[in-house]
């Protein structure tokens, strides 16, 4: 009996100290509460291959997660690693020299992605990449199979086809498009779900070299076949909020929702018995390039201050392997930019599928950086545009007005 | 035992001995010193660090350079920014002059009304104050379901009447969704300046209305000529207090059309922008403490010389009765 | 009040006639102010379909399965408890500090006591909304951002303006004999204000305690900026989270908002007269 105390005393006090010296306890913070779970797997998994290291997982609500994510790391207590946002908001952090820059040597996975995800975590001012990005989110028209099969519709190849479908939807009774106007960044989410083909990718290239601006007639030409489209879009869907819109589409009442990617987890749980399929709205003929809008959700970071950076390091670089992008794809429906992950939902197959002629969801990633944001602009001139108080020349102008004020390219 | 003096001022120090004195002293200095500790606190070093922030230029949470008049020279006259600022206090000042006649206006007939001590006045009067007691987000929520473009219970009631025709998106429409935001303000609050009011109304003397009475058969007569005037103290507060919550307007509009005083801004105040400028728009904006530090700044000298101006003015027309 | 004599002059028809109508401008008044709070109430009772295509019908008062729902799903519960113990801390304390500015401004000659008063009353005027900027960073630095204390802090002194007005006015018309008496028995200052002052300020205390409760209770704008931590939120704030929850379902946020402005609802139609005197309690002095 007594050598067993003895035993159990020593081997506890062993423990104990070798506990401490070893371990190193990291903290990730998110703005994804309803991800708890699979996020909790995928540390397990990686506290399995480096026994030395724990990460817990706190999240906040993601509409006030940037004011207490840059309240921490601005008082010296923020977290070892955290998912940050893209573009604009991404360098609000990562201009502030808060985050560990990372090569490819830190997180080989980088190597691997493509350009626009890298450019979605990469600080402008430096070049540096300061985040491994985890999503990309899809503009295109999300449709309601069971209504489209009752009135023998097909996914249209032409725009032409596209107003013929709304028309048929309305007039068996139903409404067309679920969409409103009344919360202001819906505005710009149904440009480019609806005008990205329309307008074309060559029209995109140009804006990003900044050889364009917004009065150029292509997207002029966009703005005015969205004005047209929203003959088919509720009566009165001018007071339509977002909640209001998502209620229309997941309760069956319509037949359309021009919108993001990331509606469809939300459909679904609201209405398990909806047939949810998607398409790129079509451009003027059938041979024009179906082009959907895609931006990055954001990425996991370091703090450049982090006691253990060897070990946020590491949890980085695993942030990067498919194994992670298996299980973040697959549990958590989302499209990942890690190379060589297997998609087993066939909608989200479908979704990478349509990623692959895209062009950029513009205002989002290259005029979100200063004020007046394109994003402030075109949503409100676009919410003027809809309730016929404006024309797509006038909301055009005003757009590129707005971003002239700080931007030279939009200046001559 | 000395007899109590009759100087009242020097009552309690003459009594007291010299040791008492500064016993005294410290207690009246333990009374004090919470009190005024948490005011300067948490009241004035805010409002002046507000007045100093909005010289620096800000990087997120961190304060950068002094910059001057910079951040007021963007909001008041460099475009966009300024157009957005002049627009939002158009906005105020509309909300404000229609509050004044329908809020203040209705809240000094229905004041009437329950003056006359009615049958059912009792229950009148707790139904009208009802509103004043629920919080903004709960009336602005439900209004906002109530103007629902589809289901809501005023386009139904419309249609249900016959009068379908007038059926609109209230909350998206250009040309009704400030009128509707006004509305439910004025149906919420109506209630304060009925009371305010009523109360004024019960402190006339029964004598001077009777004397007044015997001197004029309209009744319009002696509201304007003895009544008016002598609830003026009333009025300066329902007056004053409606410019102050007028400029000061956010939650209404916040919980019913959002942050960005959709739509295009027909419905923006001074008090939403500012939010928007001082802690970013989720979907679309940018944070800016120097910006939004000068706006306060504005927008806090304007409430503070107009109020106190006008304060001023109608207490003096109190007194001049 | 003598009713003859205010009605004699212009003869009873056109007083009844203009009764009549004050009658008439008062029910429809009512009915406008109580009909949105009763279709509120009933439709929390519904479901979708039935607020869609029925939305004034009298609904089965025993269906309360949406009141269930908000109860049960949501953290209604923990954000009313977050509302309560931060109003109830708040009026707590501003009673106490404001009781000890009053006491000592009304009771004591002093250098600077009415400075000290126009201190307290220029509190009055100030939007504190506005310095929220400041506030935040002075509640960040101070380490309590996101608790409780940070909203405690602003509605206490936010409160004491109106109480230290409220307070001062009513402690100076009472009597100085109680107090005289106590002093001549050596009672300390002290004990004279706690058992001999303190008891006679309840009716001012109360009228201080509403005219600061509803504001508190109801606050909006500085838990939304103050509390991120969902577990924290008070009743107001919590509710923008349970809406946008239950986004699609009328039945239930309606259930929700009902809930929601039951507890002020209850206290105020039970303490009517106070709540009335008490919010208008600036205005009337």
């Amino acid at each position: 009996m007594k050598t067993f105390v003895k035993t159990l005393t020593l081997g506890l006090t062993a423990g104990a100290i070798a506990a401490p010296a070893m371990a190193q306890e990291l903290s990730l913070w998110s703005w994804r509460q309803e991800d708890r779970a699979v996020y909790e797997e995928l540390i397990a998994a990686f506290e399995a291959e480096h026994p030395e290291i724990t990460v817990t997982f706190e999240a906040f609500e993601a509409s006030s997660y940037a004011t207490i994510l840059s309240t921490a790391l601005a008082g010296d207590s923020g977290p070892d690693l955290m998912m940050v946002r893209a573009y604009g908001a991404f360098e609000a952090v990562a201009g502030a020299n808060y985050l560990m820059p990372l090569t490819e040597a830190d997180v080989p996975g980088l190597a691997d992605m493509t350009a626009p995800a890298i450019a979605a975590q990469t600080l402008r001012a430096d070049g540096k990449v300061y985040g491994v990005p985890f999503a990309s989110q899809t503009m295109l028209v999300i449709y309601n199979k069971g209504i489209y099969e009752q009135l023998g519709l097909s996914e249209p190849q032409t725009w032409d086809e596209l107003m013929a479908n709304a028309k048929a939807v309305k007039d068996a009774g139903m409404y067309a498009f679920a969409n409103g106007t009344a919360t202001a960044w819906q505005n710009e989410t149904i440009v480019s779900a609806l005008t990205s083909s329309v307008v074309g990718s060559e029209f995109f290239d140009e804006i990003v070299a900044g050889t364009t601006d917004f009065t150029d007639p292509r997207y002029v030409s966009g703005l005015q076949h969205l004005q047209d489209i929203s003959a088919y879009f509720p009566d009165g869907f001018t007071g339509l909020d977002y909640a209001s819109s998502q209620q229309l589409f997941a309760s069956g009442m319509a037949a359309m929702f021009a919108g993001g990617s990331f509606e469809i987890a939300n459909f679904r749980a609201q209405n398990p018995d909806l047939e949810i399929g998607v398409f790129a709205a079509p451009g003027e003929a059938a041979e024009d390039e179906k082009l959907v809008g895609v931006f990055f959700d954001g990425g996991y970071a370091g703090n450049a201050t982090t006691e253990h950076p060897e070990a946020v390091k590491a949890f980085l670089a695993y942030t990067a392997t498919p194994e992670f992008g298996q299980v973040f794809a697959n549990k958590l429906r989302n499209i990942t930019p890690i190379a060589g992950v297997t998609l087993e939902d066939g909608l989200l197959n479908e979704i990478a599928e349509l990623n692959r002629a895209a062009v950029p969801y513009i205002m989002l990633t290259n005029f979100r950086y200063e004020e007046p944001s394109g994003s402030v602009l075109l949503q409100a001139e676009v919410q003027k545009m809809l309730a016929g108080e404006s024309t797509p020349e006038e909301a055009a102008e005003a757009v590129t007005s707005g971003i002239a004020t700080y931007y030279a390219p939009f200046q001559d | 035992m000395p007899a109590p003096t009759l100087n009242g001022i020097s009552r309690t120090p003459a009594r007291t001995p010299r040791l008492r004195v500064s016993g005294r002293g410290l207690w009246i200095t333990f009374l004090l010193v919470p009190p005024v500790v948490v005011m300067a606190l948490f009241v004035i070093y805010p409002i002046f660090s507000a007045l100093a922030y909005a010289f620096y230029d800000w990087q997120g949470l961190a304060r950068g350079d002094f910059v001057g008049f910079a951040n007021f020279e963007k909001v008041l006259f460099q475009q966009p920014f300024a157009a957005t600022t002049w627009n939002a206090f158009k906005n105020n000042i509309f909300v404000f002059f229609a509050l004044m006649i329908i809020q203040n206006g209705l809240g000094f007939i229905l004041a009437y009304a329950l003056w006359r001590d009615l049958p059912g006045a009792r229950f009148h009067r707790i139904a009208v104050f009802l509103p004043v007691v629920l919080s903004t987000v709960i009336i602005g929520y439900v209004w906002k379901l109530f103007f629902h473009p589809i289901f809501g219970a005023v386009n139904q009631l419309l249609k249900a009447v016959g009068l379908g025709s007038l059926a609109t998106p209230w909350l998206g429409d250009a040309d009704t969704a400030l009128n509707a935001l006004i509305f439910v303000n004025a149906w919420a609050w109506v209630g304060f300046p009925t009371l305010v009011f009523l109360a004024g109304l019960q402190r006339i003397p029964s004598e001077i209305l009777d004397a007044a009475r015997m001197e004029t058969d309209s009744e319009l007569t002696l509201i304007r000529r003895v009544i008016w005037p002598l609830i003026a103290p009333s009025a300066t507060v329902c007056f004053v207090l409606l410019f102050i919550g007028s400029f000061n307007w956010f939650e209404l509009p916040y919980i019913m059309v959002g942050l960005d005083g959709s739509p295009y801004g027909n419905t923006d105040v001074l008090g939403l922008y500012f939010y928007r400028t001082a802690f970013g728009n989720q979907s679309a904006g940018i944070q800016d403490f120097g910006m939004g530090s000068a706006l306060a700044v504005l927008m806090f000298l304007f409430i503070a010389v107009v109020a106190t101006t006008w304060t001023i003015y109608l207490r003096k027309r109190e007194i001049e009765v | 009040m003598s009713m003859e004599s205010r009605y004699d002059k212009p003869g009873l028809l056109a007083t009844y006639g203009r009764d009549g109508l004050m009658q008439i401008i008062l029910i429809a008044n009512t009915v406008l102010m109580l009909f949105p709070i009763a279709i509120m109430v009933m439709s929390g009772f519904k479901s979708n379909i039935e607020i869609f295509q029925d939305p004034f019908s009298i609904p089965d008062f025993t269906n309360v399965s949406n009141f269930v729902a908000m109860a049960t799903e949501t953290a209604f519960m923990r954000y009313l408890l977050n509302s309560v113990v931060v109003t109830g801390a708040s009026i707590f304390l501003l009673l106490t500090l404001g009781l000890m500015a009053a006491y000592a401004i009304a009771r004591y000659e002093f250098w600077g006591s009415s400075f000290l008063l126009l201190f307290f009353m220029a509190g009055l005027m100030v939007p504190l909304k506005l310095a929220i900027i400041p506030l935040f960073i002075l509640f960040r630095d101070m380490g309590i951002l996101n608790t409780h204390w940070a909203l405690i802090a602003v509605y206490t002194a936010m409160g004491l303006p109106s109480t230290v007005f409220i307070m001062t006015g009513f402690i100076r018309t009472l009597p100085r004999e109680l107090e005289d008496a106590a002093r001549m028995d050596g009672a300390s200052e002290f004990r004279i204000m706690v058992s001999v002052m303190i008891p006679l300020c309840r009716p001012a205390m109360v009228i201080a305690g509403i005219y600061n409760l509803v504001p508190i209770w109801n606050d909006f704008f500085f838990p939304l900026v103050f509390i991120q931590n969902d577990a924290l939120k008070t009743l107001p704030q919590g509710m923008t989270s349970f809406i946008g929850e239950y986004a699609t379902d009328w039945g239930v946020m309606f259930a929700g908002l009902t809930l929601a402005a039951a507890p002020i609802t209850i206290i105020y139609i039970i303490l009517s007269k106070q709540f009335i005197n008490g919010m208008t309690a600036g205005a009337v002095k």
